[in-house]
């Protein structure tokens, strides 16, 4: 069966995705995090996704939200070099979202089950845009395991 | 040696914090400092999404099968009609969410016409009302094929629809999103509405599927685990 | 940062809906009704856009008008006052696929479009 032609993403985004380089941490979580099917299946828990997915999907929303009534006006804006990044409506729109998201799914981010996929391609998408730095992010997860495991 | 189950013991839990859990979080509270979003809306938004159920869609359908009159404002207005199956979908935003938006329709199928819906930009669903889009909807594999192959994909899914019988694809690319009103299936006469809801399963309001007495869930496909254990 | 203001979304929006919240907006009717043969502009694509490929020069028909909205692909800079209507528009699958089985003839695909981008046949 032939394949079909790529759904249409705009030409600098195409480039964006040629040019995917793995973020060492997020390498790091991608080999050692435990995915959700895993864990499910240990402790024999029988809720089909992690508990974090439903503020996963909070953040992606809201991260695509902004003042712009248009879905894209804002991402239109961008591409069109009429704005600089960080003075776009909203950080995050759904659709740049969504194609890095499926290229990352198809590269760097293949051998990943869903939702983990999703929250790996995100804040790939996040750091790519100066919007989170890894160091910080690093740190920060190490000071929430010990916030988490305190007792 | 006895099975049977405690009632008076907890369910099970998850004893442990995953490096994604704790990556969920770091990533949210370093985008809140930064002032991309407050916690505020991220909270509402997420409640939003925790407020999605399973197939309040299915209840739509099944009681557009039962009333004329709910089936008129169904297909003229589903987004009043959703309030009727316990959707509201002005709450807790109060104007929808960028994905979901406030414009529902609903596909209604006849003996000779079978809707199914796909999002070929993104992936999307109508999420308010019929829970959370499958895995296998958000993949290019689906997005890129339903719209040219239709009846290749649809019998990928088991769903072989005769010639007479014509496919229509619906690609949801703007702020519409739509879900399939099924033909009301033969073997179903005198069913009450909890009964044929049941029978309406995700994947038929979707439109890969044909709602069968006796069929109440499509089967969940296996998660595919990573081919290298991440823990290994 | 943005000079935008941030709430402006959901200040027009809460209550209503969106695109409920645009309505009356196009500045007049829809150009097209329900019935109308079409066509799909090949316009050029530089900048982002949702109408897709496979659709460019296609003749189809209007099947729904569905709202008034800002078009995606608009210049407005947070104009939210600028919109178009929108069309569910219907075609035949052979007629957007060169492959697809005449057996099938009747198989149709409908997607939306925002007005500028159909043409009278």
């Amino acid at each position: 069966m032939p394949v079909p032609e790529k759904m249409h993403a705009p030409a600098d985004m195409a480039e964006c995705a040629a040019n995917w380089t793995p973020v060492p941490l997020l390498e790091e979580i991608k080999e050692h995090g435990r995915v959700w099917g895993d864990l499910a299946e240990q402790y024999g828990v029988t809720n089909p996704d992690p508990p974090w997915k439903t503020s996963l999907d909070g953040m992606c929303e809201v991260l695509a939200s902004g003042s712009c009534s248009s879905m894209a006006a804002a991402e239109k804006r961008w591409l069109a070099g009429d704005v600089a990044r960080d003075a776009m409506d909203a950080p995050l729109p759904l659709l740049e979202r969504r194609w890095e998201e499926d290229e990352l799914s198809a590269t760097l981010y293949q051998d990943v089950p869903f939702p983990e996929r999703q929250l790996l391609a995100l804040t790939h998408s996040l750091i790519k845009r100066g919007l989170v730095d890894p160091e910080v992010l690093k740190a920060r997860m190490k000071e929430i395991h010990e916030r988490l495991a305190a007792t | 040696m006895s099975h049977d189950h405690d009632h008076n013991a907890p369910a099970p839990l998850v004893d442990e914090i995953s490096d994604f859990e704790a990556l969920e979080i770091a990533v949210r509270e370093i985008c809140i400092e930064k002032g991309l979003f407050s916690a505020e809306d991220h909270r509402k938004f997420t409640e939003f999404a925790e407020h999605i159920g399973p197939t309040p869609a299915a209840r739509m359908v099944a009681k557009a099968w039962l009333d004329p009159e709910y089936k008129k404002l169904v297909m003229t207005d589903a987004i009043a009609a959703s309030k009727a199956v316990g959707v509201d979908y002005l709450n807790p935003t109060g104007f929808g969410t960028p994905s979901d938006y406030t414009d529902l329709r609903v596909l209604e199928d006849t003996p000779s016409v079978h809707h199914v819906v796909v999002c070929t930009l993104c992936s999307c669903y109508p999420r308010p009302i019929l829970g959370f889009q499958p895995e296998w909807y958000r993949t290019p594999n689906y997005r890129r094929r339903l719209v040219r192959w239709p009846r290749q994909v649809l019998a990928e899914f088991g769903l072989t629809l005769p010639a007479e019988v014509d496919v229509r694809v619906e690609d949801s690319n703007q702020k519409c999103r739509f879900i399939v009103m099924p033909v009301r299936p033969a073997g179903t006469e005198g069913w009450t509405e909890d009964q044929l809801t049941e029978i309406v399963t995700r994947d038929c309001l979707i439109g890969v599927a044909l709602p069968k007495p006796g069929v109440t869930s499509n089967l969940e496909l296996r998660v595919h685990h990573a081919a290298k254990p991440a823990h290994h | 940062m943005s000079q935008h203001d941030r709430t402006h979304h959901a200040k027009i929006a809460t209550g209503k809906g969106d695109p409920q919240c645009f309505a009356g907006t196009a500045g007049g009717p829809p150009m097209f009704k329900v019935g109308d043969r079409v066509r799909i502009k090949d316009m050029p694509d530089i900048f982002y856009t949702r109408c897709q490929v496979y659709t460019r020069g296609a003749v189809g028909v209007v099947a729904v008008v569905t709202h008034e909205s800002p078009a995606p692909e608009d210049e407005a800079w947070g104009h939210v006052d600028k919109s178009e209507w929108f069309y569910i528009v219907r075609f035949k699958q052979t007629d957007l696929w060169p492959e697809y089985p005449a057996a099938f003839a009747n198989d149709t695909l409908q997607t939306e479009f925002s007005e500028r981008w159909l043409e009278a046949v």
